[in-house]
């Protein structure tokens, strides 16, 4: 549902309206003056998978590439490199559990196994609501309280599978904890 | 300035912040409102104490008193009793041996030994004037009075080698970097913490992100760089916004920009972030990435410090490795090799996780044994219950047994002991933890983050990983060790760059302290039907 809302703001043959592209040049420009003239990559595509509801259209990755000057091919190839950034369209909800050494050590696969059975989903699906997409992640360097994982920009650490249901009410009623 | 006589300091380090901190400050502040001591007490933030397992931790000063799993509803306590009435509340005091031997700086003997942790816990880490007060920025002054080539021999006397894992000499690549001529060089800070059970450079960047500025524009001066280039981890959140502040704060302050404290010297630093790819921990991976490319590593040589970023001569160095660099242009090269073993001098941020008791960061000198870290520093394992296996030195580390808790941690230990320093990592496994599913995850860890560019690291990173998974369901066949030795080499021998040369080191250490964990795997294992059926 969320993915078609997206679509359709995005125009149906996934053209770009004017102001769309003007949203993006910005975007683009700013990121130059941050950066003495040139340009990352990463934090545009950060920005706009932020925007984008964490998926970088098609569409739009071919109007970033030809404000950027390279070609769509290219950017592809970056986008698909980095795990935190995505291509396909995921929930609303990002969540990355780690699933590294301290965190392995500490619980961390039950924490995962409780977490694929509380969201009926697989790793790297996402809920049929649009709400999660569970994602495994490697280590998010907060070992100190393992086993922990991320949900969007939000840390939550010595996890029990006993919080889980909490902390995903709380994210579905869009709270922070 | 307003004086108080008390000062509470509250971490609020990403650590800190998801274990309630903003919360227990915000209703201290409101309390101590209420109560109308607001002229009295100041309520300070800071970056991490390095005591984590404590929940939400208070220190309250001159005191010297620690409070730890602090929630909001303590909060009415610490005020009414300590602050009102001058008693500690004891239900809720940290163990003093611990946090002052966590706290208190330059202790000798085993206590911790601060040079890179300096700040970390003590300052506002987001305020520069903080940071000046305790000789930030002095070390820039003094060297922006000397001659480049006078900072380098002083780097290169200290012993200074990167803390990032690989050791080299730090004066010697910033020399060699200063040698070049070349229109533009680049000094690049790698901040891509991504080594398993790594969390030491979070505590530095979010505790003392001065420290890390004050350092790249030493190293732009000393090798004739303009622009310096941090790229941080993209999990980083708070990592990036601290240095982001740091950085806009010394630009108005004169430390950064043109003409730097009126020396005619000019320096910028910028913020490039990573989108979560170990590989790109990998020095040229991570150049490639800021050029907005894959992370995919380079042919060496040449190195970075001949043709690094943009094809100009670059220095790269770790996020602990120039924390390092004030305090040794400050106090002198003879003062850090007081410091560490003959072989490695100075101190090491190591990372302790797992089953162990006071999991954290702890700075020890160089040349710290295993035992003393696990037990001394980390109070020993939780539950006390036995060591099973511990991890050393991260994923791409060795796994060893306790006879080897005595080996004393720096450059060399590998080389004598087969026990690997890395970038600090302590990750201790109890008896309860079963090795084989844990080097399965190592190979599954590997086998992802390959960057696949090269034939022996994608390919035998999945081998390895399948070999792993069916030693776990007891589905190997009876040459899947030998294999397993042969893949191991290759993959030592013919990889591309350092992760895939990497992956070796934990199995094979594993292989050689537990072998019968190997041999009973292998002796269980069946073939399953379907498979005898193809051999058939």
């Amino acid at each position: 549902m969320e993915t078609e809302k997206r679509e359709q703001s995005l125009g149906r043959a996934g053209v770009l309206s004017a102001e769309e592209k003007a949203f993006l040049q910005d975007v683009v420009a700013q990121d130059r003056v941050e950066h003495h003239g040139r340009v990352s990559y990463m934090d545009i595509l950060f920005e706009l998978e932020h925007h984008y509801g964490n998926f970088l259209p098609g569409e739009v990755l071919n109007e970033v590439a030809r404000l950027v000057g390279t070609s769509p091919a290219q950017l592809n190839g970056f986008v698909t490199f980095y795990t935190m950034l995505s291509t396909k369209p995921r929930g609303r909800h990002v969540i990355r559990v780690c699933t590294s050494g301290p965190c392995h050590v500490t619980g961390a696969p039950s924490i995962v196994a409780e977490l694929k059975r509380l969201l009926g989903v697989e790793m790297g699906e996402t809920t049929p609501d649009g709400v999660f997409t569970l994602e495994g992640s490697s280590c998010l360097g907060i070992c100190g309280v393992s086993p922990a994982l991320m949900i969007d920009d939000d840390a939550y650490g010595n996890l029990t599978p006993e919080d889980l249901p909490r902390i995903l009410a709380a994210k579905r009623a869009g709270g922070a904890q | 300035m307003k004086l108080f006589s008390t000062q509470i300091i509250v971490p609020v380090d990403s650590t800190s912040v998801l274990q309630g901190a903003l919360e227990v400050k915000h209703v201290l502040e409101e309390t101590i409102r209420a109560y109308n001591l607001g002229s009295q007490v100041s309520v300070v933030e800071t970056g991490a104490l390095g005591i984590y397992d404590q929940g939400v931790v208070l220190a309250v000063f001159p005191d010297d008193v620690y409070y730890g799993n602090v929630t909001p509803s303590d909060v009415p306590e610490i005020v009414t009793e300590h602050l009102l009435k001058g008693r500690v509340v004891a239900r809720l005091a940290i163990d003093r041996s611990l946090s002052s031997r966590r706290m208190v700086e330059k202790e000798t003997g085993k206590s911790q030994q601060k040079i890179v942790l300096r700040n970390a816990g003590l300052i506002d880490p987001q305020s520069i004037d903080e940071y000046i007060a305790r000789d930030g920025y002095a070390a820039l002054a003094k060297a922006l009075a000397m001659q480049p080539a006078e900072i380098i021999q002083i780097l290169t006397d200290s012993k200074l080698q990167g803390r990032g894992g690989a050791g080299f000499p730090t004066g010697l690549k910033w020399g060699m970097v200063a040698k070049e001529q070349s229109d533009e060089k680049y000094i690049v800070c790698n901040a891509d913490e991504g080594e398993p059970g790594t969390f030491k450079d979070r505590l530095i960047l979010e505790g003392d992100p001065h420290s890390i500025v004050e350092a790249m524009a030493i190293a732009g001066y000393a090798t004739g760089a303009h622009v310096g280039i941090v790229y941080v981890r993209g999990e980083y959140f708070m990592s990036i916004a601290r240095l982001k502040k740091a950085i806009a704060d010394a630009t108005a302050y004169g430390l950064l920009g043109d003409d730097i404290l009126g020396t005619g010297f000019s320096f910028t630093l910028e913020v490039y972030r990573g989108g979560g790819a170990y590989v790109c921990g990998e020095e040229f991976a991570l150049l490639e990435s800021i050029e907005n490319q894959r992370g995919e590593p380079r042919n060496k040589p040449p190195f970075p410090p001949q043709v690094g970023l943009f094809g100009k001569p670059t220095v790269v160095n770790n996020v602990e490795t120039f924390a390092n660099v004030p305090p040794i242009l400050l106090n002198g090269s003879d003062w850090f090799r007081s410091f560490g073993t003959p072989s490695s001098a100075g101190t090491k941020v190591f990372s302790l996780s797992g089953d162990i008791v006071n999991r954290g960061i702890v700075e020890a000198p160089m040349g710290t044994t295993l035992r003393e870290l696990v037990y001394d520093f980390g109070g020993g394992v939780t539950g006390g219950r036995r060591i099973g296996f511990l991890q050393t030195g991260g994923s791409a580390g060795t796994v060893v047994s306790e006879r080897e808790l005595d080996t004393p941690l720096d450059f060399a230990s590998m080389k004598t002991s087969n026990v690997s320093l890395g970038s600090g990592v302590i990750l201790v496994a109890s008896e309860d933890v079963p090795l084989l599913p844990f080097l399965a995850e190592v190979a599954h860890f590997f086998w992802h983050e390959s960057c696949g560019r090269c034939t022996p690291c994608r390919e035998g990173t999945l081998q390895v990983k399948n070999i792993m998974d069916a030693l776990v369901s007891r589905t190997a066949d009876p040459a899947a060790l030998e294999r397993l030795g042969r893949l191991l080499s290759t993959l030592t021998l013919t990889s591309f760059c350092g992760l895939g040369q990497a992956v070796p080191l934990a199995f094979e250490s594993a292989l050689r302290n537990f072998p019968d964990v190997f041999a009973q795997a292998l002796a269980e294992s069946h073939v399953p039907e379907a498979c005898e059926e193809l051999q058939d």
